[in-house]
């Protein structure tokens, strides 16, 4: 059979009435539409977050008294492990050949102030020296705190722009005293703006020497460990040279488990997918129904189109058409429909994605497999629904046909 | 012997009644021959003409189109008679609406499965044949209703068919353009083709050689015409 003309008169009968071909294809192109953007949206989350996770924190891993936490049972278990040292940062430094660098690191929330000014809420990080590596953190004025600052804990902070702009704006914040908590620091260097990040700021911060922090705090804390390892191929070996100081220092018994958490930014990234993972799963079953929906549509379109026809159908068959000629007619026809619809359905699903990738930071790109399942799921949309009107087409009786009025 | 028809029956089942609508038909057409079917409506006529067409099965009894049997085929072979073998014009003329004149005339030879210059040469062709070569790119709706009849013959005729099985052809037509229709196919049949008419108008029946007249499901006369007989001394 002639799949121009079958074609041809699929789409002669879309653009002869718009409005119905539009709302006949509805469905199929909210469906197709969900579909692309879903896709495109999650892996460019994807990207994003393993872009970030990786770079940030590449050949990271971080040791604490939690570990990877998803249950309150396990929160209440860890509770009772015991704390996690300065003394282990030392001795991790130490024992741990591997380790290009070991950072400890603590953290309280605070309001901060200078003179008449205040900003409540400030994350306060005590961190040893190399955070800036850890963190990717590059300073923009003034300078980063050192090892001397720590020893000798110094009342100095690096703060981030943010703060910089807020807190001492049109000042130079180099050398002023700001007052973090109870107590009095000297700014000593502003970071470079590094902006938002799933909408939450990135340079709202200030940080102390994790020394100084600790001497300060009222209540004892366990503190976390960041240790970065020579390159990827050592972070295992790192990994596990960490894991025998420590169970050497807190007397874990051989064959018993570890009483302290080792993350990697694998172990987030497993997260973070398992979680992108059902909302793929979620949209893709909203997507499904409005492809049914839509296929529904296109069948009762098609079951209106084989009665309209029927005299059509019946010369057809008076002039030499098959059975599954008439059937490939009007499959042909029914998936030209869908695929239309589906067509359409991709540009808005990718309009959609280039629109959230301008308006946020998220790069959802337009996503080559997104645009070969849409077809696929439009043209089987198509197959399938219409199968039932193209089957009722064909066993049509000719001589019945030809008399129909 | 190009239609040999033997003791045909065909009867169907109307709800709990068999009403016999051939009730055992014997007839026999030769090449080139120009006949016309007659009846009142209840005859048989449609039935046989259905029948002729094959686009229905004989519940009873032979038809042998070219030596070959009808009521065995299957729905795909008598599609392939159909196709090959007979070409159909209506009395609606039932061409395609938004198809143009070429592309009507060419359907046939789609389902042929000619291939697509081919099919265009040929079905112009055809439609120089009836004088339309003018209007290949009109739509239906743009002809006369002559127009679109010759239309519907240079479709019968495109896939050089064994015999063109007319119903009523001049029926939806005023009685010049009727008279027009029945030149054309006079010219058809002179071309060495063979034309079957299905009417129930005598004036019509008369362009024909022979007019064989049907009731209750039986061949009633089967006879030459006049023009048959001044043909013949002519």
């Amino acid at each position: 059979m002639n799949l121009r003309e079958s074609t041809g008169i699929a789409l002669g009968a879309l653009r002869a009435n718009k409005l119905r071909s539009f709302l006949t294809l509805l469905g199929t192109i909210i469906g197709v539409a969900s579909v692309i953007a879903v896709i495109s949206f999650v892996e460019g989350l994807n990207r994003f977050v393993s872009d970030k996770l990786i770079n940030a924190g590449s050949n990271v891993f971080v040791v604490d008294k939690y570990g990877f936490i998803t249950s309150n049972e396990a929160y209440e278990e860890a509770n009772k492990r015991p704390d996690i040292r300065m003394e282990d940062a030392d001795a991790l430094a130490r024992g741990v050949p591997h380790a290009r660098m070991v950072v400890a690191q603590t953290g309280s929330v605070e309001r901060v102030r200078f003179r008449a000014r205040h900003l409540d809420g400030i994350s306060i990080r005590g961190r040893g020296p190399g955070y800036d590596v850890i963190d990717d953190l590059t300073i923009a004025q003034g300078r980063h705190i050192t090892d001397f600052d720590d020893q000798h804990r110094q009342s100095v902070c690096v703060i981030g722009p943010e703060i910089a702009d807020e807190l001492l704006p049109g000042m130079d914040p180099i050398g002023k005293i700001i007052r973090v908590g109870e107590q009095s620091f000297q700014v000593i260097g502003v970071t470079t703006v590094k902006g938002k990040m799933l909408g939450q700021s990135q340079d709202r911060f200030v940080i102390v020497p994790v020394r100084t922090f600790l001497k300060y705090q009222t209540s004892q804390k366990s503190v976390e460990i960041s240790i970065k390892s020579a390159d990827q191929a050592s972070l295992p070996i790192a990994i596990q040279e960490a894991r025998n100081v420590l169970r050497g220092r807190r007397h874990v018994a051989p064959g018993k488990p570890d009483n302290f958490g080792i993350t990697t930014a694998d172990t987030w990234l497993e997260f973070y997918r398992t979680l992108t993972g059902g909302i793929f799963v979620v949209m893709i079953g909203v997507a499904s129904i409005a492809l049914v929906v839509g296929g529904i549509v296109i069948m009762n379109i098609m079951l209106v189109s084989v009665t309209e026809r029927t005299r059509e159908i019946g010369v057809r068959k008076a002039l030499g058409a098959r059975r599954r000629d008439i059937l490939t007619q009007f499959l042909v026809e029914a998936t030209t429909l869908s695929l239309v619809g589906g067509i359409i359905g991709i540009l808005l699903g990718v309009g959609l994605a280039l629109l959230v990738g301008a308006l946020s930071p998220l790069p959802a790109g337009v996503n080559v497999f997104a645009i070969v399942l849409g077809i696929a799921m439009s043209s089987l949309v198509g197959v399938f629904f219409g199968s039932y009107p193209a089957f009722r087409a064909a066993k049509l009786d000719p001589i019945e046909a030809l008399r129909y009025e | 012997m190009l239609i040999a028809i033997r003791d045909l029956h065909r009867v169907y089942q109307v709800g709990t009644e068999q009403v016999h609508a051939l009730n055992g038909v014997d007839l026999d057409i030769e090449k080139n021959e120009y006949v016309a079917i007659m009846g009142p409506s209840g005859s048989g006529k449609s039935t046989l003409m259905n029948l002729l067409g094959c686009l229905d099965t004989p519940s009873q009894g032979s038809y042998k189109l070219k030596d070959q049997e009808i009521g065995t085929l299957s729905d795909d072979e008598l599609a392939r008679i159909r196709n090959q073998e007979i070409g159909f014009v209506f009395q609606t003329f039932n061409l395609l609406a938004r198809a143009d004149a070429i592309h009507n005339v060419e359907l046939p030879l789609v389902y042929a499965g000619v291939k697509h210059e081919e099919r265009r040469r040929r079905a112009r062709e055809a439609l120089e044949l009836v004088g339309l070569s003018d209007r290949m790119k009109h739509k239906p709706n743009e002809l006369s209703g002559g127009q679109r009849q010759r239309v519907a013959i240079a479709r019968a005729l495109v896939n050089k068919p064994s015999f063109i099985l007319a119903d009523e052809p001049t029926g939806n037509l005023d009685s010049a353009t009727g008279e027009e229709i029945m030149i054309a196919f006079e010219n058809i049949w002179k071309q060495g083709n063979t034309v079957i008419l299905v009417t129930h108008e005598p004036d019509i029946a008369q362009h024909a050689n022979r007019v064989v007249r049907m009731r209750d499901g039986k061949v009633e006369s089967d006879a030459a015409t006049e023009r048959r007989i001044a043909r013949a001394h002519a």
